[in-house]
């Protein structure tokens, strides 16, 4: 799988590139937003990691030109502006993640597989949290290997979960991820799916838990 | 020396000041005009009369001078009319013939005197003003003097010059006070591009360095100021950004060198190593990123319009900081209310200030122990701890740059607290801090709530 790294840092973009390959990926690194362009134009990556403060231009620009030729590829911006604003604005114009600098490599590697165990890439399909897996291509969750029967609902609540690892789920996300964005909602629908899934997992003998986040949602996490 | 603050007010009181003076002196010049006028026509009206008493004037053949006047003059210098009278003197001075009952002289002779002379003399208790004009009669030279009782003056020219100050003459103050009113008005409109540009000015701030005064429709004589204070503007709006690009600069050059230290240490084999070196660059990644924000916040001006849902900033704070605190056992929750709370203030900056306040708080709460997060509709946020809590006398200090209660202790860069002291500052934001019962802090932050 072959990602490609844009970054005009010569040392930093070799740095990922090592990091990145000792994890099995294949990159290429460029350094200009020109480059970038024109290799994305004939050139098939699986991810792109993107820095904005390029030397010909801001990488948000390259990113705008991407979305706009409809080139899905999953972008990870790397900035070394740590604001919200910052953030809003580059996802807005595309990104699928972001990452402030310094980041660990830990972390890059961790957004960039949640990226791309999705459906339609190609990346070992299998979500990883202790001795829980699930498979996003059949939506199947298995404990020490063993398959586990879940409802949909809860299914779909454990793979949103396990899709923001290490991320808060808020309420409201997880509503529209569940229920969509129509229809009437029990507001204490997902307190309720939330509630027999960790049951569920704790019984079934997994090494996770999730968290209640009072009044701001949910985290699947590794047991203490 | 009276000073205006106002040009308009200058023009008013000095043209009120300059209308009262002409007014003034235009009546007494029309006045004078006048009286120099109906004098002329008074002493034009006598010479003739004059003349034409010494057209009746005769010589005799003895020499001797024989005055016989129509039957109309007569009536005219009668003593019942009372009002003309005429004497001819001869040149030694003798009255020759007179009107007047006593056959006296209007004037006192005067044999030096030019042919036509004007003038005025007190007759008992009459006044009487007329002409002295010299003719040759059968060789010998006599003065016919003619005049008028001025007591008893053309009725018609004294109505004249009564009416004037009533009629005439104030009409000169209402037509001064017209033209004082146009040239307000005419001034006023001239200063309205002024008005507007000022209007305009009022909208440039720290916020808004992009405005420029517009200068087709200043009035030329001002045109070189609003320039200047163009040129000017162009100058802070450039200093701004050389600040604002500061900022920027300094992040990125201070962040990817520490991006690069961050992924070479995890690139490293011995992980005891690796990991005691992390905790390393994440500890000095906190400092200068506390430090940029620091200097961000110098630079930083709140746009008076900017505003913020300080419900959902808190949120977005609790989710960030949420697994932070799990990782060290310890748990967050969102109290209070669930509506969006609309405060004045730059949501980036609320969020860093909530962030701030959070992450002290999971420093010191307890193991165990839950960060709770309360906002309330009155456009306050506050974060409450179970740790220690704040002494009374160190209040005041942790809000100071680098103050930490322990020196020692790693992780605290002493910039937390101060941080939110600024955004309070720039938002017009009250931070308070008190005890809990039995144990903790409470931070609150009051900002100032939106009216719709």
């Amino acid at each position: 799988m072959r990602l490609l790294i844009v970054e005009d840092n010569v040392e930093l973009a070799e740095l990922l590139a090592k990091g990145l390959q000792s994890a099995g990926y294949e990159t290429d690194v460029l350094s200009t937003v020109e480059e970038a362009t024109s290799v994305l134009l004939t050139t098939f990556y699986a991810a792109l990691i993107l820095d904005l403060g390029l030397p010909d231009g801001d990488g948000l620009a390259l990113l705008r030109e991407l979305r706009h030729r409809n080139n899905p590829i999953p972008v990870l911006v790397l900035t070394a502006r740590g604001g919200l604003h910052d953030r809003v604005h580059g996802l807005r114009s595309g990104a699928d993640d972001y990452l402030v600098k310094p980041f660990a490599l830990e972390e890059l590697i961790a957004r960039l597989e949640a990226q791309l165990r999705r459906p339609g890439h190609m990346l070992g399909s299998t979500l990883r949290i202790a001795n829980l897996e699930f498979d996003t291509r059949n939506r199947q969750a298995s404990i020490d290997d063993k398959p586990q029967l879940l409802s949909a609902r809860e299914t779909e609540v454990l793979e949103l979960l396990m899709r923001s690892k290490g991320r808060v789920v808020s309420k409201k996300q997880a509503e529209d991820h569940i229920f969509g964005h129509s229809g009437e909602v029990a507001s204490n629908a997902i307190e309720v799916y939330v509630h027999r899934l960790r049951k569920q997992l704790s019984e079934r003998g997994a090494k996770v838990q999730v968290h209640t986040i009072r009044g701001v949602g949910y985290l699947i996490a590794e047991e203490n | 020396m009276l000073r205006f603050k106002s040009i308009l007010s200058r023009i008013v009181v000095l043209h009120v000041v300059a209308v009262v003076i002409t007014s003034v002196f235009m009546s007494l010049a029309l006045s004078w005009l006048l009286n120099y006028a109906t004098n002329n026509i008074h002493n034009e009206a006598m010479q003739e009369q004059a003349v034409s008493v010494g057209e009746h004037l005769t010589a005799q053949s003895d020499g001797h001078l024989e005055l016989d006047l129509p039957q109309d003059l007569l009536g005219l210098y009668s003593q019942a009319y009372g009002r003309y009278s005429y004497a001819v003197i001869d040149d030694h001075g003798r009255v020759l013939f007179s009107s007047l009952r006593d056959s006296a002289a209007l004037f006192p002779a005067d044999a030096r005197s030019s042919d036509v002379e004007f003038l005025q003399q007190r007759l008992g208790d009459a006044t009487v003003s007329g002409a002295s004009v010299r003719k040759t009669v059968g060789g010998q030279s006599v003065w016919i003097q003619a005049g008028e009782d001025l007591a008893n003056r053309d009725v018609l020219i004294d109505d004249i010059v009564a009416d004037f100050y009533r009629d005439v003459g104030w009409i000169t103050l209402p037509i001064l006070l017209v033209l004082l009113i146009a040239d307000i008005a005419i001034f006023r409109r001239a200063l309205r591009p002024l008005r507007e540009a000022s209007e305009i000015a009022s909208d440039i701030g720290p916020t808004r360095t992009d405005v420029r005064l517009p200068t087709d429709e200043i009035p030329r004589e001002v045109r070189p100021l609003v320039s200047a204070i163009n040129l000017a503007l162009d100058r802070l709006e450039q200093g701004f950004r050389i600040q604002r690009d500061f900022t920027a600069d300094a992040a990125h050059e201070l962040r990817t060198p520490l991006s690069i230290l961050r992924t070479r240490l995890d690139l490293l084999e011995d992980k005891k190593m690796r990991q005691a070196l992390q905790r390393d660059v994440e500890g000095m990644a906190h400092i200068i990123s506390q430090l940029l924000d620091i200097a961000e916040l110098d630079a930083f001006v709140v746009d008076p319009l900017e505003k913020a849902d300080l419900r959902s900033v808190t949120a977005e704070v609790a989710e960030f900081v949420a697994p932070l605190a799990l990782a060290q056992g310890k748990d967050v929750a969102l109290l209070g209310t669930a509506e969006p709370v609309w405060v004045k203030g730059n949501p980036e900056m609320l969020g860093r200030a909530i962030r701030n306040l959070s992450e002290n708080a999971i420093n010191h709460t307890a193991p165990g122990t839950t960060v709770e997060f309360i906002v309330d509709q009155n456009g306050t946020v506050s974060v409450l701890d179970q740790g220690p809590g704040v002494a009374e006398e160190e209040r005041n200090l942790i809000f100071q740059r680098f103050w930490r209660r322990d020196r020692r202790k790693a992780g605290s860069t002493g910039l937390g607290l101060s941080i939110v002291q600024r955004i309070a500052e720039l938002h017009s934001a009250v931070v308070t801090v008190e005890n809990r019962n039995p144990s903790g802090a409470r931070f609150s932050l009051k900002f100032q709530p939106l009216t719709l």
